[in-house]
């Protein structure tokens, strides 16, 4: 069995040997192809790709990897379309801030952006962005047998529909599961769990921190993304309901189970500091051989399994979420999607939805994935296709045991599009409850005091 | 004698405590910006490790340079410096010494302009940068900078032009100085403390602005506290490279910081003993 799992080394050769293999390594070579052969997998859609030839998108994007590769591609768009777009770098903290400064004011500054999921309630509500479905069905603007909108991992096109309207197309995501250190589960007989009592007792029998190993972290610190991208997933598999009898309900019987058994794992076997922590410093202090297991992202993969910086590479295994006293298994999902900006000429929209519908598709998706030339690949492709495709399943499985077949099977089986109140209101919730629930972590207020108060807070927000 | 050598080994000791917690943060900052990734995050931490300069040259010169950022705050805090100060000399002067109608009012208003939260006025100042064309502008950004440097400057200066005697005004006026001579050559000499210390304010607020900077900044105008985020990916953090920019951001403060040193130790010290007493 053990011999079956590619290496890091295959896993690199892989990489290399995909980029020769199209010729995209050396610059010269990459700059020429970006002009004419390159364009003939987008020339097979029956669309015209110039129509809004001379206009140009501003793009606000968050410095990651997976839109670095993208903006490499930049000069291939303009190739193909005329459209001139110019990328803008904005950290993740702020990103939603000037969207939303640029959509309530109605200035048509960003043609596009990438867009927090559970924003779009709150842009569809004031008419923001544009419903897409004219777009997707507009034969003149999309060949639906060339862009295979179906192919699009379905959990992240609900993510970013309202009401069953879309008004975003997933670019790249995400899903959490459960990261573990095989070596140490099993030198003691474990297995990953399957419900989260095992889960707790799993990292109670590594927890060792007078050997520097913790059992467990799961994301602490207060944030909207932060504990309260975690907590929900809890929240839902404990049977929680955010609306009971359309009433907004934070601090019920299950939410309080719920807590309790964040807070008391965390307590128990995490690390003191986990309590502030972030995703990056649970990934950073994993690859460090500090802890035994983790929930959080799969494309976390990439931080623990890069050899500039980690320990265990070669040692870890992947699965989904516990089950919890529901019987569910919840993950938390997320993706980065683009919206249209309604406050702009039609002919801009047009250009944005080019540049999405590019973007999107499964060509641009394999050109800034397993097709990169470059050193980091994506693990958030948007196309179920290409996670069947052979050469990026190869790729991925060099992330460690089950990588795919967990991640897959977490897209396919265990999401829940309302996992979060999905309501305009979000980011006021979202902050209130990300509140809450570090003072309980930290041990300044009870778990039922802080959900009391929580409750006591998102009451009138919900009423405004 | 015991007592004094007590008391002085006591002040010795918590000025100590509380030096070291200062100094801390800056201390990590350059030893993490010498580290490579690896040995940002080695435990227990390193203190003996091979330097390495890595980091910069990645920050300075490699793909995600930050060296136009550094460009752009230098341009935008000299610039809003040296309006700020062009400006606010002659204004604080006046208000200092000039009786003119409606100077209470101007002296209020002038200051009623800090008393509003940032926040609060960020999206009207986006509209109004949007509507003019002025967005992701230098221009832009400085003009709303002074809108909070100068109303500082202008009330810091006061302080001092209040300080210079009468007496010295008026020798001068006898000996046929015009105003604006008088101003140049006699009164202006006497506040160089004080506009030192303006400038160098003026200078770090301007260097260090981030929340008026992330919404009004865009591709080509962009601030190196705006940037350096950018190493916090929502992938990882980039420990090693992000210390090495927050050091370089940090080296053009500390330089201007270390010249003016002087002037704002007695520039402080001078506002703070006889403005009280004056007013």
């Amino acid at each position: 069995m053990k011999s079956f799992r590619p290496t890091r080394r295959t896993f690199l050769k892989t990489g290399t040997a995909a980029a020769a293999l199209i010729g995209f390594g050396p610059t010269v070579l990459r700059q020429a192809a970006a002009q004419e052969a390159d364009l003939a997998p987008y020339k097979a859609a029956k669309i015209d790709w110039q129509q809004a030839s001379g206009e140009t998108v501003t793009v606000a994007v968050i410095p990651a990897s997976y839109f670095e590769n993208l903006i490499t591609l930049a000069p291939q768009f303009k190739a193909l379309t005329g459209i001139d777009v110019r990328f803008e770098k904005i950290p993740p903290a702020q990103i939603r801030q000037k969207a939303v400064i640029d959509l309530t004011s109605k200035t048509g500054t960003y043609a596009t952006h990438a867009a927090d999921p559970m924003y779009y309630s709150l842009y569809a509500a004031n008419k923001w962005v544009e419903p897409l479905d004219s777009y997707l069905n507009d034969k003149s603007l999309t060949d639906a047998d060339w862009f295979k909108f179906d192919d699009i991992i379905p959990a992240w096109r609900a993510a970013d529909s309202v009401d069953g309207k879309l008004y975003g197309v997933p670019y790249d995501g995400e899903v959490t599961i459960q990261v573990y250190r095989k070596d140490l589960y099993d030198a003691k007989g474990l297995k990953p769990a399957d419900d989260l009592a095992t889960f707790v007792s799993n990292a109670a029998a590594l927890n060792t921190p007078n050997d520097r190993v913790w059992g467990t972290a799961l994301r602490g610190v207060a944030g909207a993304g932060q504990n309260m991208y975690i907590y929900p997933s809890i929240f839902r598999e404990f049977g929680g309901e955010w609306f009971k009898g359309g009433k907004l309900t934070v601090n019920g019987p299950e939410a309080e189970q719920a807590l309790s058994w964040y807070v008391d794992l965390m307590r128990k076997s995490a690390p003191t500091a986990a309590a502030n922590w972030n995703w990056p410093d649970i990934a950073d202090a994993f690859s460090q051989g500090t802890l035994a297991s983790y929930i959080d992202a799969h494309s976390s993969a990439s931080v623990i399994n890069n050899p500039e910086k980690s320990k265990v590479i070669g040692k870890v295994g992947y699965a989904r979420w516990p089950k919890g006293p529901s019987g569910k298994r919840v993950s938390s999902i997320w993706n980065w999607g683009f919206p249209i900006n309604a406050a702009q000429t039609e002919k801009k929209k047009k250009a944005t939805w080019l540049f999405i519908q590019w973007a999107a598709s499964a060509e641009t998706q394999a050109r800034t994935a397993h097709r990169f030339a470059g050193p980091t690949k994506r693990s958030g492709v948007n196309r179920t296709s290409i996670w069947k495709d052979a050469e990026y399943v190869k790729l991925m499985n060099g992330f460690g045991d089950n990588f795919v077949e967990a991640t897959m099977a977490t897209l396919q089986g265990d999401t829940d599009v309302d996992w979060r109140p999905r309501v305009p209101q979000w980011p006021a919730i979202g902050d209130t409850m990300a509140t809450a629930i570090q003072s309980a972590l930290s041990g300044q207020a009870t778990v039922k005091a802080a959900l009391d108060d929580a409750q006591r807070r998102v009451e009138p927000m919900m009423r405004g | 004698m015991t007592t004094k050598r007590f008391r002085f080994v006591a002040t010795m000791v918590i000025t100590l405590i509380f030096l070291l917690a200062w100094v801390f943060p800056i201390v990590w900052s350059v030893l993490n910006s010498l580290k490579t990734d690896q040995d940002v995050l080695a435990y227990p931490p390193k203190l003996i490790f091979q330097p390495t300069l890595e980091a910069y040259r990645d920050v300075l010169f490699g793909s995600g340079s930050i060296l136009p950022n550094l460009i752009s705050s230098f341009v935008i805090s000299i610039g809003t410096t040296v309006i700020t100060m062009l400006m606010a000399v002659p204004a604080a002067y006046a208000l200092a010494r000039l009786r003119f109608r409606g100077k209470k009012f101007a002296g209020f208003y002038v200051l009623a302009t800090q008393m509003l939260p940032p926040v609060g006025i960020i999206i009207p100042y986006f509209l109004i940068l949007r509507n003019i064309g002025w967005i992701d502008t230098y221009q832009g950004i400085i003009l709303i900078y002074l809108s909070f440097s100068l109303p500082f400057a202008i009330w810091l200066l006061v302080s001092y032009f209040e300080d210079i005697p009468f007496e010295m005004e008026e020798a001068a006026y006898l000996d046929g100085a015009s105003r604006m001579r008088t101003l140049w050559r006699i009164i202006i000499p006497q506040v160089r403390g004080g506009i030192a210390v303006t400038i160098v304010f003026v200078f770090l607020n301007a260097w260090n602005e981030f929340l008026f900077a992330v919404v009004l900044s865009g591709n080509t105008v962009r601030p190196v506290t705006v940037a350096m985020f950018n190493f916090v990916s929502v992938e990882q953090t980039l420990w090693a490279k992000l210390a090495a920019v927050s050091v370089l951001a940090m080296l053009p403060v500390v330089i201007l910081g270390i010249i003016a040193q002087k002037n704002i130790v007695k520039g402080l010290t001078v506002g703070a003993v006889k403005g009280g007493g004056r007013r």
